[in-house]
């Protein structure tokens, strides 16, 4: 079986480094991006099957690059991520294309099956802007 | 703050007794003096007609007794010859007179030459000339002649009357020595009050009858303005140290002043006597007045005072709310940045378990191992940072004033606002110099600057390259912070109703309209003032200034609140 393709993009840098191992361990390929700029730049490189995308982050933030990936990557799951208390709250409306939403920290078990979740309804990689 | 208090009550109640007693005692004492000037005006009014009554009362008796005795001698003159007055008739009269009390001190007939031809009386007067006397001289011109005054022989003062009896080419006169009893008497009954009493002088002021009181016939009297007047005149007249009103009326024949005379202390008797009533009454209102006031004041300043305990109590717990509310708003960006790092350490655990979970380990994952360690430590350091920004920040509580260093303040609140500023994705910028320390309490101080930051934070959130800039530097005495931001400012006709309490702009549920009245009042509080610049669509800058605190000076907060009140209440 092919291994599920994973972007993670958050600006905390530690965060994203060791989410990558873990998930890399747990038999992912993963990719990380500190910035949405550095993802849109992976982005256009590859495809991902799920995106972990974070809400908050310096310059753009996750629900403006929500908008793009569902333009340029339509078949990649996007899972939200927030550190906030009441994400319900702050993503109101805004999150509408996102697979779901987890709270900053997430047991790793349970983003694990998640992440899996997303990618059966993703489907397998697609191949679309691969070598553009 | 207690004893300043009670100073402060203790003149309210002070004022009020004061102004109380007043507004009763004012119209009493106006009433008092109106009384006063009409009952001097009417005492004098009707001691006055009195003095006028005697006075014409002693006129007539005065007149209708010489003019008795003046007509009496006149038709002596005509009933009886020269020759039967010489020859016994005169004697005749003379006992008839003293039959009827003696007026007549003695009687005589002096002839054309001036030869006493005929005298009755006790004095050795037959065969004396009268040629060369004044009165002598008034007679034959006159044909009746009424003497003032003068002492006789034995010191009796009398005066006389004389008539001319013309007969032919010749004349005679009959002449009387007329004592002064009957005008004694008449003039004795004329009494009034203790000092009142009856006088005549000549023209000459000297005294015809003297007063009851004292004097001796003939003395100078000393009355004044001699000059004729007609009717009544009334004057007041200093003799001594005692003071008389004066009523005086001229006799026209012989030209006699009759004078009324009563000590003013006697005059005015009855108006002392009712003033002496009315002050008491006076008093007695004032007393009563002042009872009252006391007792109406003392209740309304107790009123007042559990006016004042109710508003404080409400003050104390809208600025517990406010200060809920700001650290409400502040924390809702530590959530985000603590979950951050719980995040990282959550996966970083998660690793560690995955690379321990070999055995045996090999070396470098031991190594990546201990890595993880250290960034779990590094992120708790992170956290630990947020929540000891936040915990002194809610320690913080007492409202006690001291020193405060404002940059040490600052940059602690400065942590915490940043994790809000981090989530809100607003540049935090801050710019601190040295400062002196202000005088304060640093829970409000914190208060304070927590709102004007969350207000600046709540301008700028959400709009393009959001910053907010907390810079503070010392002038002149005065240290002054400023916040700053580039979000939404304030329109021109909100400005002057930002510090006005419950105005707000804030959506419904979102802002209080409390947090700039509860600032206003705080920094008023210690002394200091907030001077507000914006514009619409462009900034804000909110300018915190307190006067700095030098060491061994009074407090400067103090001065100013015990002036506000509670100022909290003012914004």
């Amino acid at each position: 079986m092919e291994l599920v393709s994973v972007l993670i993009v958050d600006d905390e840098k530690e965060f994203a480094s060791s989410l990558s191992k873990v998930l890399a361990r747990r038999g992912f390929q993963v990719e990380t991006a500190l910035s949405g700029q550095e993802a849109l730049e992976l982005l256009g490189r590859r495809s991902f099957q799920v995106a972990l995308l974070d809400v908050k982050m310096p310059g753009q933030d996750g629900l403006a690059l929500l908008k793009i990936f569902q333009e340029r990557a339509p078949a990649m799951a996007v899972i939200l991520m927030t550190g906030h208390i009441s994400p319900e709250e702050e993503l109101s409306g805004k999150a509408v294309g996102a697979f779901a939403y987890l709270l900053k920290p997430h047991p790793i078990p349970q983003l694990v099956e998640l992440i899996q979740k997303a990618a059966k309804a993703a489907g397998p990689s697609c191949k679309k802007g691969h070598g553009s | 703050m207690e004893q300043r208090d009670g100073n402060r009550y203790r003149n309210m109640f002070r004022s009020l007794v004061t102004r109380m007693i007043l507004v009763s005692m004012v119209p009493l004492a106006g009433i008092g003096g109106a009384n006063f000037l009409l009952f001097y005006q009417l005492n004098r009014s009707v001691v006055l007609e009195q003095h006028a009554n005697f006075l014409r009362y002693h006129k007539e008796s005065v007149e209708s007794f010489l003019n008795s005795l003046v007509s009496e001698m006149i038709s002596w003159t005509h009933q009886y010859s020269l020759e039967e007055l010489k020859s016994g008739t005169l004697e005749k009269l003379y006992r008839i007179n003293q039959g009827r009390g003696g007026l007549l001190e003695d009687l005589g007939v002096i002839d054309s030459r001036g030869d006493h031809v005929r005298y009755v009386g006790p004095y050795d007067l037959a065969k004396k000339n009268y040629r060369e006397t004044e009165w002598f001289s008034r007679v034959v011109e006159d044909g009746l002649y009424v003497s003032d005054m003068f002492l006789g022989f034995r010191g009796v003062p009398h005066f006389i009357i004389a008539v001319k009896r013309p007969e032919g080419e010749d004349f005679w006169i009959l002449r009387a020595t007329v004592n002064t009893d009957y005008f004694v008497r008449v003039l004795d009954t004329a009494r009034l009050g203790t000092t009142g009493e009856t006088f005549i002088v000549n023209q000459r002021g000297l005294y015809q009858i003297p007063p009851r009181s004292g004097g001796t016939p003939l003395d100078f009297s000393g009355f004044p303005d001699l000059g004729p007047h007609e009717g009544i005149t009334v004057k007041e007249l200093k003799v001594e140290d005692r003071t008389f009103l004066c009523s005086s009326v001229w006799i026209p024949r012989p030209q006699w002043l009759l004078v009324f005379r009563q000590e003013t202390s006697d005059v005015y008797a009855p108006l002392w006597k009712a003033s002496f009533v009315g002050l008491l009454l006076f008093l007695a209102g004032g007393l009563g007045a002042a009872i009252f006031s006391v007792a109406a004041a003392r209740d309304q300043v107790r009123r007042i005072h559990r006016a004042d305990l109710e508003k404080e109590s409400l003050t104390q717990r809208l600025l517990v709310a406010g200060r809920t509310a700001a650290v409400g708003e502040m924390s809702a960006g530590l959530a985000h940045e603590i979950n951050n790092p719980l995040a990282t350490i959550d996966t970083l655990q998660t690793w560690i378990r995955d690379l321990a979970s070999a055995s045996p380990i090999p070396e470098e994952d031991r190594q990546e191992i201990l890595e993880s360690a250290a960034k779990i430590g590094q992120q708790v350091a992170r956290c630990k940072v947020i929540t000891q920004g936040l915990l002194k920040f809610s320690r913080r509580v007492e409202a006690a004033q001291e020193a405060v260093d404002l940059r040490e303040l600052l940059e602690e609140m400065a942590v915490i606002s940043r994790a809000r500023a981090r989530v809100e994705n607003i540049v935090l910028e801050q710019n601190l110099g040295e400062l002196p320390p202000v005088w304060g309490s640093p829970a409000h101080l914190q208060q304070v600057f927590a709102n004007l930051i969350n207000n600046a934070m709540d301008a700028s959130a959400g709009r393009p390259h959001a910053k907010v800039i907390i810079k503070a530097w010392a002038e002149g005495g005065q240290v002054l912070v400023s916040l700053e931001d580039n979000g939404c400012g304030i329109p021109q006709e909100n400005l002057s109703r930002i510090f006005t309490p419950f105005f707000t702009t804030k959506p419904v549920g979102k802002g209080t309209g409390l947090g700039l009245a509860i600032c206003h009042g705080l920094v008023q509080n210690m002394g200091g003032e907030i001077r507000v610049e914006s514009m619409a669509g462009r900034g804000s800058r909110f300018t915190v200034v307190l006067p700095a605190f030098k060491r061994g000076s009074e407090a400067p907060g103090d001065q100013n609140r015990s002036q506000e009140g509670h100022p909290q209440g003012t914004g």
